[in-house]
């Protein structure tokens, strides 16, 4: 063959070749682009957590009790006393506390003495961790009690400091801006729903001493809810 | 054509194994540059894509991890040029490609002369000197800007090499037969046309491919903004940038891919205009419930590390962005061996993580997230509250971006 005609023919295969593949690789992403154009990503999207004990029970309960005792309910709603409480959840103390079984992970007993709504070191530790290990809940519960000693009313008036002593540790300890939107806040005094001896198992911030139902009840159950409305 | 075989009488018969060792090193590089093209061209759909990262293509799992040194090259700011003008830029390896295809196109031309003139070994010699000059100055690139060699890349290397030093040994041989009396006019007349051959065989790929590839369109980059960009939760990290353009971009401090996005920005020049506010979003489900596994073991301790750090903040950034392989190594084993290791290079920080206040502080930064219902991935990048699309924060950061500024630039005007 003559050279020359030899040096085009390989050429012409060297374009043809290299020409081919560049137009066929550019041509088929672009086909694939025009496929995707339109479609929604398959990227989950950040969101609050849904855990699988949020029954629709539980959201009802809930739902009743951020409208009613949240902070944010509105002008003169800081919490639910002990009769409000019972008619928010509609049911009975042990119900009550059963609805809170699954989080028992979740939870902590923030333990006061006798007659006091002060924090000890142990209490304000406690409080904390559990405050701090948010995750992706959305909703604080605050349930304060007080043991039956003294009078309804006074007990009353004791779960109710003792819940806004937990609140207000809270506020200045994490300055966070959303506080009202999240907290729910009972006070139950002697009335309502009294932790009987099965929560001593539970998280206290008194874990190395006794624990009987009048130590269990001067307290602030708190827990974070990992439940969207 | 000027005749290469008319002075017979000069010439000597080819030097057949060597020209056959010049043209499988040729072969080798089409291959290497081809697969490497392939690879480029086939992210221009905007998609993520496995890449072939095997000394020999084909064999071997392709890296669809993003793990690997390919990748890395791949998606750093030296894969393509002219960035800002084209979606991508052009892929350095297409006029690759069309340099060993020419270089194999030629060699084959001279297996089959019945002589060999010194002038054509002469030009194979310089051509074959630019993809050597070429690869010495990648290499240098991949070994002091990126950190790590691409395989692929080192099959183009070692091609270029081989075809240099297969072309000197054919000009010797050539050489030591019989010397070349011609003519110079005639010598530049042969170059010269080799040389427009090889310059078209160049330029039909990358005129192909800019031809050929998708345009960008306008309406991709109509992205919605934050619902909340404000920082309620005082979570973000100011970087103090120079610029004057207000940006978030959302970031894990152990994700390679958000150190390669950092370092894309950096060498684009883009991020000199903007002002750049830092919110972590750790995939680490040891505070992260969004992911069910840790993609980046350890991120939460850093991430608290650079939020105890404050105006320090850059220094430990950088820091975690260079020793992310150990860092992820330390948190696969234990949340505390990081906390150990941040403890140790920033002792004034050993009182502040892993304590309930910051810890609250990285949940915020994921509420901060959860509030402007972001995808759970990083980076995401927002210029003037509107998002760089996710698919263009690699190849095509350095177009979008210009674009982002533009846009943004004439709708200041107008106003």
């Amino acid at each position: 063959m003559n050279a020359d005609r030899r040096h085009m023919i390989l050429g012409l295969v060297a374009f043809f070749s290299v020409g081919i593949s560049v137009a066929t690789w550019t041509r088929a992403a672009a086909v694939r682009l025009a496929e995707t154009q339109g479609k929604a990503p398959e990227v989950a999207t950040a969101s609050a957590s849904d855990m699988g004990y949020c029954t629709g029970e539980l959201k009802v309960i809930l739902r009743r009790v951020l409208t009613s005792c949240g902070l944010a309910a509105g002008p003169g709603s800081r919490g639910c006393q002990p009769l409000q409480a019972r008619q928010v959840a509609s049911m009975s103390g042990g119900d009550f506390n059963a609805l809170f079984a699954p989080l028992s992970e979740r939870a902590a007993i923030i333990e006061f003495d006798k007659d006091s709504a002060e924090l000890d070191a142990a209490g304000a530790d406690l409080l904390e961790r559990t405050f701090s290990d948010r995750r992706g809940a959305s909703y604080f519960f605050v349930v304060s009690r007080a043991s039956p000693e003294g009078s309804v009313e006074h007990n009353r008036d004791l779960s109710h400091r003792r819940g806004s002593a937990v609140l207000d540790h809270i506020r200045a300890k994490f300055q966070d801006p959303d506080i009202e939107q999240e907290v729910g806040l009972l006070w139950l005094g002697e009335e309502f729903a009294q932790l009987d001896q099965q929560f001593c198992q539970w998280r206290r911030s008194r874990a190395e001493g006794e624990c009987t139902s009048a130590d269990l009840n001067r307290s602030s159950f708190i827990a974070w809810i990992d439940c969207r409305l | 054509m000027p005749n290469a075989e008319g002075g017979q009488r000069e010439a000597a018969a080819p030097p057949r194994k060597t020209l056959i060792v010049l043209a499988g090193f040729a072969l080798a590089g089409v291959v290497f540059a081809g697969v490497s093209s392939y690879d480029f061209i086939a992210h221009l759909d905007r998609q993520v894509h496995a890449i072939t990262c095997s000394i020999v293509p084909g064999i071997g799992p392709k890296d669809a991890s993003g793990a690997s040194g390919c990748h890395a090259v791949l998606m750093s700011p030296y894969s393509s040029v002219l960035r800002e003008l084209t979606w991508g830029g052009i892929p350095i390896a297409l006029p690759a490609l069309g340099v060993f295809a020419f270089l194999l196109f030629r060699a084959i031309d001279l297996l089959w002369r019945k002589r060999l003139l010194r002038r054509e070994t002469q030009f194979m010699i310089a051509a074959a000197a630019l993809p050597v000059l070429t690869s010495i100055i990648y290499a240098i690139i991949s070994a002091t800007q990126i950190g790590t060699f691409c395989k692929v890349c080192v099959g183009i290397y070692v091609a270029s090499l081989g075809v240099f030093a297969a072309a000197i040994v054919a000009h010797v041989r050539a050489g030591a037969a019989e010397a070349d009396p011609s003519g110079k006019s005639s010598s530049l007349g042969l170059w010269a046309f080799y040389f427009v051959e090889g310059v078209a065989l160049v330029a039909l790929p990358v005129l192909l491919y800019l031809v050929l590839k998708p345009a960008y369109a306008d309406s991709l980059l109509r992205t919605s903004g934050l619902r909340h960009p404000e920082d309620k939760y005082g979570v973000m990290l100011d970087t103090r940038g120079g610029g004057q353009v207000p940006a978030i971009e959302v970031l894990d401090p152990l994700c390679p891919a958000c150190k390669s996005f950092s370092e894309r920005l950096a060498a684009s020049g883009l991020g000199e205009q903007l002002q750049v506010k830092y919110v972590l979003f750790p995939l680490d489900k040891e505070c992260n419930w969004m992911v069910n596994e840790s993609l980046h073991a350890g991120s939460c301790a850093v991430s608290e590390a650079l939020l105890c750090a404050g105006e320090r903040a850059n220094a430990v950034l950088s820091w975690a962005f260079a020793n992310q392989d150990d860092l992820r190594a330390r948190g696969g084993g234990s949340q505390s061996a990081v906390y150990a290791r941040i403890k140790q290079v920033f002792p004034e920080l050993a009182g502040c993580v892993g304590q309930p206040a910051v810890r609250a502080r990285v949940n915020k930064s994921l509420r901060w997230i959860v509030a402007n219902s972001l995808p759970v991935l990083t980076p995401q990048l927002f210029v003037r509250n509107q998002k760089v699309p996710d698919e263009d924060t690699d190849l095509g950061l350095d177009f979008v971006l210009s674009r982002v500024l533009a846009q943004g630039a004439a709708a200041e005007v107008r106003r």
